[in-house]
C-alpha cells in the first residue's frame, strides 16, 4: 500500500508522516500521506466537531516578490486588485493567460508595499514561476521560488488557535480573517495567516524547513489531529472551494468558474482581461452547479451530468457529505441547464435525480 | 489481520460461508483494510444470477470505487439492507453484520478458492 518511486519528493515532515502510520500515495510530484491508521472519516470528523486537525501542505509553493515596482507586477499579472490590500492583509486571487484562463489560483499576502508573498499550488509551482519570471522582466522587481526551503501546515478546526497560542507569544486573537502576522513560533520566524480550506477557523502556518518536526510534534503533542490528502478533499468539497485541476484550468475563464469575485476588471489592464471581458459579453460556455443527490449514491469526478437523456455536463468534484447526509457534487453543466431543467447523475449508468443547491454544502465556520 | 477458518477466500479478496445450497459473501478483513472507511455499497438485487468472477456488488470507499466478485456461482436471495444505512459495518465486521450477499448456490466447486491458510500465505506474498 505504501506506494511512490524515489523520483517523487519527500516533505521535512515525511518522517513523521511515517512514524504515524500515514499511508503515503503520489501526489503533485510528492509523497503524501492521503489517510493515518484513524481513517479519513474520522480525520474529517476531528475538524468538523470542533477538535483541530494537523496538515502537511508543504508540497505547494511559495514564492516571494519584491522591488520598487512589486505592486504594479501583481496588478498585472493577478486578477485580483492588490491595491486594496494594506500590510498585513491576505486575499484570493488568480494567474490568468492571454485567453483569460487559468494558469492557477493563489493567495497573495503583502508584506509591505514593495514585498508580497504567494502561495501557489505544488503541482503548478515550476509554471508558475517561469511565467512569473518571464513577465517580471518587465517591471523592477525579484521574484523567488522559496517553496524548496519552506514547510506549510495547516491547523483547522474549533481548537485551532487554543493550540497554536502557547506557541507564540503574539496575541493570535489579534490576527483577523485573511489576516496575517510574521511572528515567532518557538525558535522560528513563520508567517501565520487566518486562512484555510476546510471551512473552520485556524491557520495556515509558513515555516523554515529546520523547524518544521518541531513544531509539527509539539502542535501533535497538544492534540491536533494529523490529516491526510482524503480528509483534506472532503473538507474542500463540503464548502464548494475551487481545486485547480478540477473546477479550475486552463480550460475555463474565471466567468465560468464563479470566480469573478476576484476577478477585477475595473482595475486597469491585467494579463487575460481582455479574453475575460469578452467571455463575460459572450456569456459562460459551461456553468458551475452545484448538486445534490435525492437518492442513494456517491458522485464522482468525470461523472456525466444527465437531463432529457442526453449528457449535458460533468462532475468536478463529488463525495458523500457526513454533514448533509447525502451525495454532493460540483459540475459543469451547458448554460441552458444552470437554473432550470430536471437534472440527474450518471452513476454506473443509472441517472440518480439531483437537485440543484448552494455552496457551501454545510455549514462554514470561518471566522469573517 | 483476521482470517476466519470456516471460510473461503477468493484472490479477490472475497470470502463465502456456504452452508447448504446456499451461501453467503463478503469482503475480508484484508479488503476492508485496504479499502479504507466504506460509505457506500450498491447491492445486488434479488434473483441476480451471478457466475464465479463476476461483480456482484459495488463497494465505495471515500476515496475509491470497487467491484465485489462473486466467490462460486448463484442467484441472489438476500442483499445486506443494514450496509444502505451503515456501510461502516463492512470495515467493522467483515465476516459478521458486514456481510454483503446471500445466493442460492447454483455451482458448489471451491476448488479455484483458498482455505484461511492458503489465503494467509497469499497475503504475505
Amino acid at each position: 500500500m505504501s506506494g511512490g518511486g524515489s523520483n517523487l519528493a519527500k516533505t521535512p515532515l515525511f518522517s513523521e508522516h511515517i512514524r504515524l502510520g500515514g499511508k503515503m500515495v503520489p501526489f503533485a510530484g510528492f509523497e503524501m500521506p492521503v489517510q493515518y491508521p484513524m481513517g479519513a472519516l474520522k480525520e474529517y470528523q476531528a475538524v468538523r466537531d470542533g477538535r483541530a486537525g494537523l496538515f502537511d501542505i508543504s508540497h505547494m509553493g511559495q514564492v516571494r516578490v519584491t522591488g520598487p515596482d512589486a505592486l504594479g507586477f501583481l496588478q498585472y499579472v493577478t486578477t485580483n486588485d492588490v491595491s486594496k490590500l494594506v500590510d498585513g492583509q491576505v486575499h484570493y486571487s488568480a494567474l490568468l493567460n492571454e485567453q483569460g484562463t487559468f494558469i492557477d489560483d493563489i493567495t497573495t499576502y503583502r508584506v509591505s508595499e514593495t514585498e508580497y508573498y504567494l502561495c501557489i499550488n505544488a503541482a503548478n509551482r515550476h509554471k508558475d514561476v517561469a511565467h512569473l519570471q518571464a513577465h517580471a522582466t518587465s517591471f523592477d522587481v525579484t521574484v523567488t521560488d522559496e517553496s524548496d526551503d519552506t514547510v506549510l501546515l495547516a491547523l483547522q478546526g474549533g481548537e485551532a488557535q487554543a493550540l497554536l497560542q502557547p506557541l507564540t507569544t503574539t496575541d493570535l486573537e489579534s490576527i483577523g480573517y485573511y489576516r496575517f502576522a510574521q511572528l515567532e513560533l518557538g525558535d522560528a520566524d513563520a508567517i501565520v495567516s487566518r486562512t484555510g480550506y476546510t471551512g473552520e477557523d485556524g491557520f495556515e502556518i509558513y515555516i523554515p524547513n529546520g523547524t518544521a518536526k518541531t513544531i509539527w510534534n509539539e502542535l501533535e503533542a497538544a492534540g491536533a489531529v494529523p490529516i491526510g490528502l482524503a480528509a483534506r478533499d472532503m473538507l474542500r468539497t463540503e464548502m464548494g472551494y475551487a481545486l485547480y485541476g478540477h473546477e479550475i484550468s486552463d480550460r475555463v475563464t474565471p466567468v465560468e468558474a464563479k470566480l469573478m469575485w476576484i476577478t477585477k476588471l475595473d482595475k486597469g489592464d491585467f494579463l487575460g482581461r481582455a479574453a475575460v471581458e469578452n467571455r463575460k459579453v459572450e456569456g459562460a460556455r459551461l456553468c458551475m452547479v452545484a448538486l445534490k443527490l435525492t437518492d442513494r449514491g456517491i458522485p464522482r469526478e468525470h461523472y456525466k451530468v444527465v437531463a432529457d437523456g442526453k449528457e449535458v455536463g460533468e462532475v468536478t468534484s463529488g463525495m458523500h457529505s457526513p454533514l448533509a447526509g447525502c451525495g454532493v457534487a460540483i459540475a459543469y453543466v451547458r448554460p441552458e441547464y444552470a437554473a432550470t431543467g430536471s437534472l440527474a447523475i450518471d452513476i454506473r449508468g443509472k441517472a440518480v435525480p439531483v437537485e440543484r443547491t448552494t455552496t457551501p454544502f454545510v455549514r462554514s465556520h470561518v471566522k469573517r | 489481520m483476521s482470517i476466519p477458518t470456516d471460510l473461503k477466500y477468493s484472490k479477490d479478496h472475497e470470502w463465502v460461508r456456504i452452508d447448504g445450497d446456499s451461501a453467503t459473501f463478503g469482503l475480508t478483513d484484508h479488503a476492508q483494510e485496504a479499502l479504507g472507511d466504506i460509505v457506500f455499497v450498491e447491492l445486488p438485487e434479488t434473483g441476480r444470477v451471478v457466475g464465479a468472477g463476476d461483480a456482484f456488488a459495488v463497494v465505495e470507499s471515500v476515496k475509491a470505487v470497487s467491484d465485489a466478485y462473486a466467490p462460486i456461482a448463484g442467484e441472489v436471495i438476500e442483499s445486506n439492507a443494514e450496509l444502505e444505512a451503515a456501510p461502516e459495518k463492512v470495515n467493522e465486521d467483515p465476516y459478521g453484520d458486514g456481510w454483503i450477499a446471500r445466493v442460492k448456490v447454483s455451482d458448489g466447486d471451491t476448488s479455484h478458492l483458498m482455505d484461511a491458510d492458503a489465503y494467509a500465505k497469499f497475503l504475505e506474498e
